[in-house]
């Protein structure tokens, strides 16, 4: 019984999975991420994962600030906060988060403000998307764990 | 006699324990790479378990992700989210680590900083991380020293690998302590550009153009990075250190004291136009590096550069101006092989004639201090040389001379020093090696050695000359890094005082040099009193006996009277010095029964160290006990010279900061001349 609920949660996990996959949302480093999960560390993809939700949204406020900044934007600090940006979203594998925070970067570096205006919308979109694919992952894991009466396995 | 005895043995003994815990210190550092590459019980079947590595990266993100890599690699990980923090740490459990993973960007500190600062202090591996992995980005973390950098994402297979960064470096290293000879050829492109680039500051005045032209290049390509003390990589100074420009440094460092100085106020007490801020900070703390590192032992490896640079460009120019005569006059006496010489012409033909102009006539470069001493060596030469050889006085005289036109020129590099800082290592040889021009006379001084070595000994005498200059060379390290340590002391009572401030660090040093020494005694001392030669003809007496064992004694000023014993050609030397306090002479050992004789002396005129440093100078010794009776008169006193000229250059760094650090380079040429030797 509780079996057969796992194993149609797994399948919605795959298939959530593989949707983001498709949309490029994620890449394969997201499944590094998750075969970095063992024992020792039974919570590590939501650990990794809350951890970048709360970095990215600082770094998406600081963005903003400095590209509200009336008189003159700071493109170097922007640059750096890209870079961890870019940093940490490839080393969970938002893929596309990370592609748009390279086009934000490319506009920041022609102090292109306009387009680093629209660099951000698009940042903040994708970062909501990623977020609440992965929450929704989350929860269907946890699901599955309950009901298969183990914390977080192995997914593979 | 047997309480004069006690007193002697109680001094080499302090002496030794200084050494022994200094030593320890330097093994400590290397202690976590040794153990997995040390001998055979080192590699063990699970060898990068347990590495330790230390991650730094604000970005909490990554940190996690790569320290559960890293984990999974079973090695031992260490997080820090700040690189302030990180270096502390680093600071505090030297040794603590084996390599370090660092972020590129971050607010306290920047990747590349911690990069140098990790590089120039401890020396270990470090391996940048950056999402940005654009040539430039990555062209930068090279410069600055990283031994690789790693593009985010990481992926666990590449920190697998990363163990071998601390086996590349340790292997290294080994290698370049080994064969300092064969790797010559390896490093030699390396070096040439370094060797431009240098050549371009001392030149400064004759070719300005041109030499400010390359530096200018130099700016360009990387802003505002140090040097880098490792040789294996790559890094160009950023700011030409001149000789006058480091004095000016020292001596604002001086007025404000030590701890006191800020890049500041030194700035301001300069007063140079064109140097920053940041200038002055960098070379504030490759400075006060560079003193930690003589007081503490560090490991060396780096010291290739610095051979490097005394290099080939000085020494070259020094014999072309003056050393044709002597070597002609060399194979007029028939201890110069036809072929030799004729490969020497053809070294100093080679020489742009810019060079030699240089060399000479550039007074203002040099301290006024050197500038007196010039002339004084030829006649300490002349002194030794005369009584000894009489024939041959006239050569002994021109080496002196060209000695000491090396002398001057390295003097006129301060900048080198900054490169060297990180060199007290065992690399030396490297670095000679690295010198094509050094190498070659290097060659030829060997050969003649061997030839001569072939011939009937000429006599015991010739063996004195070499020990004075040795010992020349080590008084030199107080002040002057001239050979003729008595005039030199004499005249530079400024640079004693700088040398007070670095002679606790020199002490180490020496601990650390003794070490590679081969010979089975070493026994350093200093001399307060610089009678560098009165400790020179010590060792020449005592070579005849040639015993395995080398004593360096440490004297007083009041050593005189123990000199005495050994020569009266000598004495008179050592009266020449003015009992300058602060000098500090090395004296190499003596080797047979005089050599016991020698040691006692030295430690009852001195208990412990002076104070101020000095190096161990055993490496000349060893040279000449390995042609132990032979007389390489002639030959000896080139390879000598050569070596001189090897350390002349360092100490010239040094000279201008800091005394002690010319004992040190001095010591690794003489490894050169050993090396090949030996061969």
């Amino acid at each position: 019984m509780l079996g057969l609920g796992a194993d149609r949660l797994r399948a919605d996990m795959n298939r959530l999975l593989a949707l983001l996959f498709h949309q490029g949302v994620l890449d394969e480093q997201f499944l590094q991420l998750q075969q970095l999960q063992d024992e020792s560390s039974p919570n590590f993809v939501s650990e990794v994962v809350n951890i970048y939700f709360h970095e990215s949204e600082k770094l998406l406020r600081n963005l903003r600030g400095l590209l509200m900044e009336k008189e003159f934007a700071d493109y170097k600090k922007m640059g750096i906060h890209l870079n961890q940006f870019m940093g940490s979203s490839s080393s969970i594998g938002a893929k596309r988060v990370r592609n748009v925070c390279v086009a934000f970067r490319a506009a920041s570096e022609q102090t292109n403000r306009a387009g680093c205006l629209r660099a951000l919308e698009l940042l903040e979109h994708e970062y909501c998307y990623l977020k609440n694919k992965l929450h929704e992952l989350f929860q269907i894991e946890q699901q599955r764990a309950l009901a298969a009466g183990v914390r977080y396995p192995m997914q593979n | 006699m047997a309480a004069l005895q006690r007193v002697a043995q109680s001094s080499v003994s302090t002496a030794g324990s200084s050494y022994a815990a200094s030593g320890k210190a330097v093994l400590g550092s290397s202690a976590a790479v040794g153990n997995f590459l040390g001998g055979e019980k080192v590699v063990s079947d699970q060898f990068p378990v347990g590495l330790k590595v230390l991650v730094v990266d604000d970005d909490t993100t990554c940190l996690r992700i790569v320290e559960q890599m890293l984990r999974r690699c079973l090695y031992h990980v260490t997080t820090c989210s700040q690189a302030t923090v990180a270096l502390k740490l680093l600071r505090e459990k030297k040794g603590g680590f084996d390599v370090v993973l660092s972020d590129v960007h971050m607010p306290d500190m920047d990747g590349y900083k911690l990069l140098e600062l990790v590089g120039l202090e401890m020396d270990l591996p470090v391996i940048m991380m950056s999402a940005d992995g654009r040539t430039r980005a990555v062209m930068r973390g090279i410069k600055h020293g990283a031994c690789d950098y790693l593009i985010k994402p990481i992926r666990e297979e590449e920190l697998k690998n990363i163990w071998q960064h601390v086996v590349r470096k340790k292997w290294n290293e080994n290698r370049d302590f080994e064969h300092s000879g064969s790797m010559e050829d390896n490093d030699r492109p390396k070096r040439v550009n370094e060797d431009t680039e240098y050549a371009s500051s001392v030149n400064e005045e004759t070719e300005g153009l041109k030499g400010q032209k390359k530096r200018s290049n130099y700016k360009e390509e990387d802003d505002g990075e140090l040097e880098n003390d490792d040789p294996s990589t790559s890094k160009k100074p950023r700011v030409v250190w001149s000789v006058e420009l480091h004095q000016q440094f020292v001596s604002a460092v001086n007025q404000l004291g030590l701890d006191k100085a800020v890049p500041k106020r030194i700035l301001e007490l300069m007063n140079v136009p064109g140097l920053t801020r940041e200038n002055v900070a960098s070379h504030l703390q490759k400075f006060r590096l560079y003193l930690k590192r003589l007081s503490g032992g560090v490991p060396q490896q780096q010291s290739g550069i610095s051979g490097t640079f005394c290099g080939s460009v000085e020494s070259n120019v020094k014999l072309g101006s003056r050393g044709r005569f002597d070597i002609q006059a060399l194979a007029a006496s028939g201890q110069i092989p036809p072929q030799t010489l004729a490969a020497l012409h053809a070294e100093l033909l080679g020489r742009p004639a810019g060079n030699l102009v240089p060399a000479m006539d550039q007074p203002a470069l040099l301290h006024a201090s050197l500038q007196g001493p010039k002339r004084l060596p030829v006649e300490h030469c002349l002194t030794f040389g005369q009584p000894l050889v009489k024939g041959q006085s006239n050569i002994y005289k021109q080496f002196p001379q060209s000695i000491f036109s090396v002398e001057d020129v390295s003097s006129r590099y301060g900048a080198w020093t900054t490169n060297s800082l990180g060199t007290v290592g065992p690399s030396n040889n490297v670095g000679g090696a690295s010198n094509p021009n050094s190498n070659l006379l290097m060659d030829i001084l060997q050969q003649q050695r061997q030839q001569q070595q072939k011939q009937p000994p000429l006599q015991q005498q010739s063996v004195l000359p070499e020990p004075s200059r040795s010992i020349n060379v080590q008084p030199s390290c107080l002040v002057v890094p001239s050979q003729s340590s008595a005039s030199f002391q004499a005249g530079s009572p400024a640079s004693v005082n700088q040398n007070s401030s670095f002679n606790r660090n020199s002490v180490i040093d020496y601990s650390i040099l003794s070490p590679q020494s081969n010979n089975s005694a070493l026994n350093v001392g200093h001399i307060s009193n610089g009678d560098a030669k009165t400790s020179g003809v010590v060792c020449g007496y005592s070579a005849p006996g040639s015993s395995s064992t080398l004593s360096s004694c440490s004297l007083n000023a009041d050593n005189s009277t123990g000199l005495q014993n050994s020569a009266a050609t000598f004495v008179g030397d050592a009266r020449q010095l003015p009992g300058i306090g602060p000098n500090i002479v090395d004296i190499q050992g003596s080797y047979s029964a005089k050599s016991g004789e020698i040691l006692d002396q030295g430690p009852l005129k001195n208990l412990g160290f002076v104070g101020k440093g000095t190096f161990i100078p055993s490496r000349f010794a060893v040279d000449e006990y390995e042609s132990p009776m032979s007389n390489l008169n002639p030959g000896k006193v080139h390879s000598e010279s050569n070596g001189n000229l090897v350390k002349q250059e360092p100490s010239m760094d040094f000279g201008d900061n800091a005394k002690l650090g010319t004992p040190v380079f001095r010591q690794f040429p003489s490894n050169d001349l050993m090396s090949v030797f030996t061969k």
